[in-house]
């Protein structure tokens, strides 16, 4: 479904991601594990078109999306939800998860609105609030929720429990688990590598910009190497 | 002495409309691209003396020329994003503040050269006088008033119940996020700067139809309606609407009380107090 061949990203002449190569398929869970700084989100965001490939390829069933435009690639059906929430904070709730449908021209927006609201009742309640005045947990459930009203063929999430308490961390991955069961394609980046190789059918692990292991999560989670390094073990 | 302030608080409306109309535009395109749109004043008056010289020189109508020239202000509107600011929008700040600078001297030569330094005002016809009691409230300044709400309205249900108004909202609050939305940032500029001069031109017509046009106005106005902004609270539309009817109820309350000569300096008082006690405008937030 999603294919990414030898991706490159630079910042101002600097490579950050060194010729990176994955791939997703329909229905999959896939995780992008490592350390801070290895590379993840970098690969996430040329994917969704928020920083230009420096080299390789992206494509997405089939087309070539490696120079889109961000608002192309998410008509293409690919959503992420980005690091850091990223809410509108002076649009109210429900403005923010009418923002989600945007590119959407089908009925079923409204009916949508509501079935989020039924996933999330914290956002039923808090609906016309300001989206800058809920808590970090709030805002993250209100992101999701948000990606999801695109009715995105994949989804995208970007270190989801970044700044999160523990607590809210695990009600967040209850919530992709939830997700996942729907049949939502998930491609994962974070840094919690035990809750996501728990989550996910299948990882890779960043090392510096480049993929150095891959293969099923559970396979990674048993690894001595990922044990030492990630899991604390 | 009551009456006397009714009369001046009406007569205040017509131009505080006139200031509204001006920062509304300008808190748009500083919203969304962060540019200082200096040269949004002069444009405006484009519109006005455009009106002018459809009416007097080619004969239409007043309401027939309106129209066109919304049509060309917009025009010109939309050129201005994707000549003069387009090209800057990822470049140093400083640049976009040259170009709107030049911009500001362009528009004013290119007046100047069709239109002439002459000061004019559009004749609308429009001489009727309504009494209220012991008010009287020409027609024309009724009229206008109530352009400014409709105008005013039509830009808030525009902004808050279209797709498109709220990813104009979206692109000023998380240029990224609403890429992550799907939104074309490329072409919601020139939305705004289309919706944002046409407010311009409307505002024009209303000045070169209560007061006059000349050289020089435009760039006044434009003073004035950075001043209702701050003044307002920066980013807020509502605050935009109470600061521009402030100022303009204030100006006319100084002009009928003490004298037209200090109305200026009398309205920047107002504004320097109001911002002592409130450092981030009548509905800003506090930072």
């Amino acid at each position: 479904m999603l294919s990414v061949r030898d991706l490159k990203v630079s910042y101002g002449g600097i490579e950050v991601v060194h010729g990176v190569s994955l791939d997703v398929a329909a229905g999959e869970c896939v995780a992008l594990i490592g350390a801070n700084g290895a590379g993840k989100s970098s690969t996430l965001k040329a994917i969704c078109g928020l920083v230009p490939a420096s080299g390789g390829s992206i494509s997405f069933e089939g087309n070539d999306i490696t120079r889109a435009s961000g608002h192309a690639i998410v008509r293409a059906g690919i959503t992420m939800c980005p690091e850091g929430r990223q809410v509108f904070p002076q649009m109210s709730v429900i403005q923010n998860l009418r923002m989600g449908a945007y590119t959407r021209t089908d009925p079923e927006q409204e009916a949508d609105l509501s079935r989020m609201m039924d996933m999330f009742p914290i956002l039923r309640e808090r609906q016309s609030q300001a989206a800058g005045k809920l808590s970090g947990g709030e805002q993250e459930m209100l992101a999701i929720a948000r990606a999801l009203m695109a009715r995105p063929r994949i989804c995208l999430f970007d270190e989801p429990s970044l700044g999160l308490a523990p607590k809210i961390v695990a009600s967040v991955f209850e919530t992709l688990a939830r997700i996942k069961a729907m049949g939502v394609t998930i491609l994962l980046v974070e840094q919690n590598s035990m809750m996501a190789l728990n989550l996910a059918d299948r990882a890779y692990l960043f090392e510096a910009g480049r993929i150095v292991m891959e293969g099923a999560a559970g396979t990674l989670r048993n690894h001595p190497d990922v044990m030492r390094a990630y899991l604390g073990h | 002495m009551l009456i006397e302030i009714l009369q001046q608080t009406i007569n205040g409306l017509a131009i505080g409309g006139v200031y509204v109309l001006i920062a509304l535009g300008l808190t748009t395109v500083f919203g969304i691209l962060g540019i200082a749109h200096f040269a949004h004043g002069s444009i405006s008056m484009f519109g006005g003396y455009l009106t002018y010289f459809l009416v007097t020189a080619q004969g239409l109508p007043v309401l027939a020329a309106i129209p066109v020239a919304l049509a060309a202000g917009i025009l010109l509107g939309l050129l201005v994003e994707i000549l003069a600011y387009r090209p800057v929008r990822n470049a140093n700040h400083i640049n976009a503040f040259i170009v709107a600078l030049g911009l500001t001297m362009m528009v004013e030569g290119i007046n100047l050269q069709l239109f002439g330094h002459e000061q004019v005002v559009i004749p609308t016809g429009l001489s009727r006088v309504f009494r209220l009691g012991g008010i009287t409230v020409p027609e024309l300044r009724l009229y206008v008033i109530v352009a400014a709400i409709v105008l005013v309205v039509a830009m808030m249900i525009f902004v808050e119940r279209t797709k498109t108004g709220q990813a104009i909202r979206a692109v000023a609050e998380n240029r990224d996020a609403a890429i992550l939305m799907g939104v074309n940032v490329r072409t919601i500029p020139l939305i705004v700067f289309g919706m944002s001069t046409a407010l311009g031109v409307a505002a024009g017509i209303m000045v070169g139809a209560l007061f006059a046009i000349a050289p020089g106005i435009g760039e006044g106005l434009v003073v004035k309606g950075f001043a209702v902004l701050i003044l307002g609270g920066l980013g807020s539309f509502p605050g935009a609407i109470l600061g521009g009817t402030v100022l303009g109820i204030t100006e006319s309350i100084a002009a009928g009380f003490i004298s037209s000569a200090y109305k200026d300096v009398i309205a920047f008082v107002v504004m320097i107090l109001v911002l002592l006690i409130r450092p981030q405008g009548l509905l800003g937030r506090a930072p």
